[in-house]
């Protein structure tokens, strides 16, 4: 797999290589959430760069007050709500009702080398963002070589 | 009565029989999962486009076929490695045949997701 620099790539060429690099990790999930998987609402993807891991979800519609997210050990927990939307006057009803609306939370476990205490996170453009820094000794570092 | 617990989805792929309306970008399109509701000022859209940017998204409205189109921004992944995922990434795309009595479309939208307004002088069903 390939990390996704794109400096050379227009905007189409950006689109195709993340779509593909995404089909391959959907194909072979390497990474163990331990208490949920696919299916469990929001649907998460994973990111790793050199210092950090990034959990990104694609989770529309919510209010930042409802959204909670906690940690204990190496476990993160989401947890919000999707509220029936406010109609202001007269209505005559729904044509169409495809959003989905209710409460979830979404526990997952990470590896020992993401330190969950230094965790940050953020909700834009409908999608939750949270980034745990990795701990010191996980990230890579370079050896130098000596000669005697 | 406890409240309903929400569960996933899988992303509806824009599927493009008509090859006069196939896209002129390569990639993925997904069909956005949309409300719409009927009020006395006309109907209401609420579109579920999550990773797109208030700017870049385009609403037209011709020939008594409403269009909505949002291209995701793909900036957040740049040197990133994908490790686990569920979902895949792509701009949404959604055609309506909507009433001849809709006149004007305005939309705007919070970050969560598009609303767009359909104003009619009389919306008949």
């Amino acid at each position: 797999m390939a990390l996704l620099r794109f400096d050379n790539f227009d905007p189409v060429s950006r689109l195709l290589t993340l779509q593909s690099e995404l089909d391959r990790a959907l194909r072979s999930p390497e990474f163990n959430l331990g208490l949920s998987g696919p299916g469990a609402y929001p649907p998460i993807n994973i990111f790793e760069s050199d210092d950090t891991l990034m959990l990104i979800a694609e989770a529309p519609g919510l209010e930042l007050t409802d959204l909670k997210i906690s940690s204990a050990g190496r476990t993160v927990t989401i947890s919000s709500a999707r509220r029936p939307l406010k109609m202001a006057g007269d209505t005559h009803g729904y044509h169409r009702r495809e959003r989905a609306q209710g409460e979830f939370t979404r526990s997952m476990h990470l590896p020992e080398q993401f330190d969950l205490a230094r965790a940050e996170a953020k909700y834009e453009k409908g999608m939750l963002i949270v980034c745990v820094p990795k701990r010191e000794e996980a990230k890579p570092r370079q050896i130098n070589v000596q000669s005697n | 009565m406890a409240a309903q617990e929400m569960e996933t989805r899988a992303k509806q792929e824009v599927q493009h029989q008509d090859k006069s309306r196939e896209q002129t970008r390569p990639g993925r399109y997904f069909l956005p999962e949309v409300d719409i509701f009927e009020s006395e000022e006309g109907l209401r859209l609420w579109a579920d486009m999550p990773g797109v940017d208030e700017k870049d998204v385009e609403v037209t409205l011709k020939n008594g076929m409403l269009t909505i189109e949002g291209v995701v921004s793909l900036d957040m992944y740049r040197n990133l490695f994908p490790v686990y995922t569920e979902y895949n990434v792509g701009n949404y795309y959604r055609q309506f045949v909507v009433n001849e009595d809709i006149d004007n479309a305005m939309a705007f939208s919070k970050s969560r997701c598009l609303k767009q307004r359909l104003l009619g002088r009389a919306v008949s069903r």
